[in-house]
């Protein structure tokens, strides 16, 4: 628990004895007393929650006392509730696991790292506040995030602001196309994917289209990317719906896009939604091949959608089988022991969210690696464009003044899920 | 389009609606009857029906029980959380003024949510269909087998429920509070066992409907806030305090949502929906069923 939500936890708790009305007081103070009680331990809960989710990892910072180095902190802003939990967990997984890792190692040139991690709670002002918090209160050298594409983007006025480099761990293509010199991306940017799945689909004769997507930052940006490239590759949108995230029926848009007869539905959703909406499509009786993206790589999403995930397509990095980055490669070491010392720790295997969490952690890690004692953020950030060849799980990153996602088609496949698990699609 | 795919599809979008209507009927049934025994809008609504998916999903998946001992086991808990809940948080504060309980009812779901983080994650969670096979066609229309779950569950809910309070003496007690509570505390009815006994009901009702849909949506700790807002819609739409009009305001806000789609925009479902049930409450401020409240309570 830092000290920030204890001094939260406390203005709260003294205003609480006075919440409820003085004359009802009056009248039944013991009851008032219970009642308050009751609430106080509620909103205990909440700043529990709040709080485990603010735990930063690492030793605190120790002020230089002694011979012992002044810790370098960074920031990152997750999302560790709302829609994007299942996205969020696994990257602050990493960023705990990978923290205490590099601290048993000595930390950077013998600085012990400390990164604060702060939830957004999938909502953008909330990541909004987070980064003014870790900016301003905690003193940050940079932040890591957002989970989500839409709190990314938002986070960016306060960035600019204060002039800290920020390294996002979502997918949006905007984030990058609508440059920004204090902001890098680690995923593969839609612009990557997009055209990489449609070409997949050329292949596979898909001439008509349907768009699915949610009316996130994320779902928009690629039904935008999908729309710009589609006559490339000979195919036509037949259909285009959305729904918004938190859904849980969307037997009405997949009504329309079964009565437009396409030969696939391209989904762009990161969120749990796809599992409701291949299972729905499947139950409408609707036969045509479901695509999704890098925003599905995700093992709940199979457990959701059950023998309805069987079929799915989509493209991604090459972390879910990590035979296809080649067994001889350093890409394929670093990937398997990656994989391996988070299998131990978390007892499951991780997503491609949690490579994305490594590779922003990393890329941040090994650029203040190459700074000296006392470096700026403004430093850090040009440290960090100068990434040349970084070799993360998401793939090889070599960043310039113009390119701050650093990525290409080549550290993508295409995978389909059989049998309930990841395959490389022929 | 010919004419025979325009009637496969306005089936299947009344299919959605329907499926949806029921579960939000289940769920204003819970907000009417706590009102009816209270006069408070329990906020607390839309955390029973998530605890039922969650607690379900949790005795089948890490105790092994069967779905259905896993379902009924799921609806006991949930109802004894609803029950202590009431007995530590609301009844020191019956009699009181109804703003106090609302506000301890929003601190209610708020401290269920961050438990139900707490003891199952935050990642969603997933059920079986309570029957295998695939979708029955009517009309070219696909009806899933758990949505006949759905209906049947709900139909049997209602039901029930309609017994208890026709054929009951418990039934009629509840009724009498509600049309006027000091009058039947006066004849010697304990309103405030009623008022948990209503807690309690309503969070069965809130159960049945979340493990339900488990199935076919998943669940997750924060699944609560947005179905409690569906479900205090379609109460509202309906007429608060009757629990005709809340089934009623149920089925036509799922309609309502799913008819949006086919002829609207899927972007706008939830902004028609409200907008419809501002515009009925425009015209008609106590519901679609508002005048006959008396009669039926």
């Amino acid at each position: 628990m830092n000290g920030l939500d204890w001094h939260e936890g406390r203005v709260v708790w003294e205003r609480k004895p006075g919440a409820p009305p003085p004359a009802a007081r009056a009248k039944k103070g013991n009851a008032t007393r219970r009642a308050a009680a009751i609430i106080a331990c509620s909103l205990v809960a909440v700043l529990m929650a709040g709080c485990s989710a603010a735990t930063a990892p690492g030793t605190p910072s120790s002020g230089g006392s002694g011979e012992k180095k002044s810790t370098y902190k960074l920031g990152a802003v997750v999302s560790l509730t709302g829609t994007y939990a299942g996205l969020g967990q696994p990257e602050k997984n990493v960023i705990d696991m990978e923290v205490e890792r590099i601290n048993a190692a000595g930390g950077i040139n013998g600085h012990p790292l400390e990164v604060v991690v702060l939830d957004d709670a999938t909502d953008v002002k909330k990541a909004v506040s987070d980064t003014a918090k870790l900016i301003d209160e905690e003193k940050v050298l940079g932040v890591l995030g957002a989970t989500g594409s839409g709190q990314t983007m938002a986070m960016r006025g306060e960035i600019d602001k204060a002039s800290v480099p920020q390294v996002s761990m979502a997918g949006a293509t905007v984030i990058t196309k609508q440059f920004d010199k204090w902001v890098f991306q680690t995923p593969w940017s839609n612009v990557i994917v997009l055209p990489l799945e449609l070409k997949y689909m050329q292949s596979k004769g898909v001439k008509k289209l349907a768009l699915l997507s949610d009316s996130s930052a994320f779902g928009k940006d690629g039904v935008e990317v999908a729309k710009a490239n589609l006559g490339k590759y000979g195919i036509s949108v037949v259909a285009e719906e959305t729904f918004n995230p938190g859904d849980t029926d969307m037997t009405a848009q997949l009504t329309k896009i079964k009565s437009a007869n396409p030969d696939a539905i391209l989904l762009v959703n990161a969120g749990k939604e796809a599992a409701i909406v291949v299972k729905g499509a499947r139950q409408l009786g609707v036969t045509a091949a479901i695509y999704g993206t890098h925003g599905n790589a995700r093992a709940e999403f199979i457990q959701g959608a059950g023998t309805a995930a069987d079929g799915f397509v989509f493209g991604a990095g090459k972390v879910l089988v990590p035979d296809a980055y080649g067994k001889d490669t350093e890409a394929y070491k670093i990937a398997t022991d990656f994989v391996d010392r988070y299998t131990k720790k978390y007892g499951a295997a991780p997503s491609t969210f949690a490579g994305h969490a490594y590779d922003a952690l990393y890329l941040t890690v090994e650029a203040m690696k190459r700074l000296p004692e006392g470096f700026t953020p403004e430093q850090l950030r040009d440290e960090i464009e100068k990434t040349s060849g970084f070799v993360g799980i998401g793939g090889t990153f070599t960043f310039s003044p113009t390119d701050h996602n650093g990525m290409t088609e080549n550290d993508l496949v295409m995978y389909k899920i059989e049998n309930g698990k990841w395959a490389l699609a022929q | 389009m010919g004419s025979r795919e325009v009637s496969w599809e306005l089936l299947q979008f009344g299919v959605a609606g329907l499926k949806n209507g029921a579960i939000y009927a289940l769920v204003a049934l819970g907000f009417t009857i706590v009102y009816a025994s209270t006069n408070v809008i329990n906020f607390a609504q839309g955390e029973f029906y998530m605890l039922g998916g969650m607690f379900a999903t949790f005795v089948f998946a890490h105790l092994g029980l069967p779905l259905g001992l896993a379902a009924v086991a799921a609806v006991v808990a949930t109802a004894a959380t609803a029950v202590v809940f009431e007995l530590l948080a609301v009844r020191p504060r019956v009699g009181g003024d109804p703003m106090t309980i609302i506000i301890v009812t929003v601190g209610g779901s708020v401290l269920l949510r961050s438990l139900a983080r707490h003891a199952f994650g935050s990642d969603e969670l997933a059920l079986p269909a309570f029957s295998q096979g695939g979708s029955i066609m009517v009309g070219g229309a696909a009806i899933d087998r758990q949505t006949l779950w759905v209906w049947g569950i709900a139909a049997l809910a209602v039901a029930a429920l309609w017994v208890l309070y026709t054929r009951t003496r418990l039934g009629r007690a509840m009724r009498a509070t509600a049309v006027d509570g000091e009058a039947a505390r006066l004849v010697g009815i304990d309103t405030r066992l009623l008022v948990t006994v209503s807690f309690g009901l309503a969070a069965v009702l809130g159960a049945v409907a979340g493990l339900v849909v488990t199935p076919l949506t998943q669940t997750a700790y924060d699944v609560g806030a947005a179905i409690g807002l569906k479900g205090f819609a379609a109460a509202i739409l309906g007429g608060l305090g009757n629990p005709v009009a809340a089934v009623v305001g149920g089925i036509v806000l799922g309609l309502l949502e799913s008819l949006s789609v086919a002829f609207i925009s899927s972007t706008y479902k939830d902004a028609i929906a409200l907008a419809v049930l501002l515009l009925v409450l425009f015209l008609r401020p106590s519901g679609l069923l508002g005048r006959t409240r008396r009669e039926k309570v």
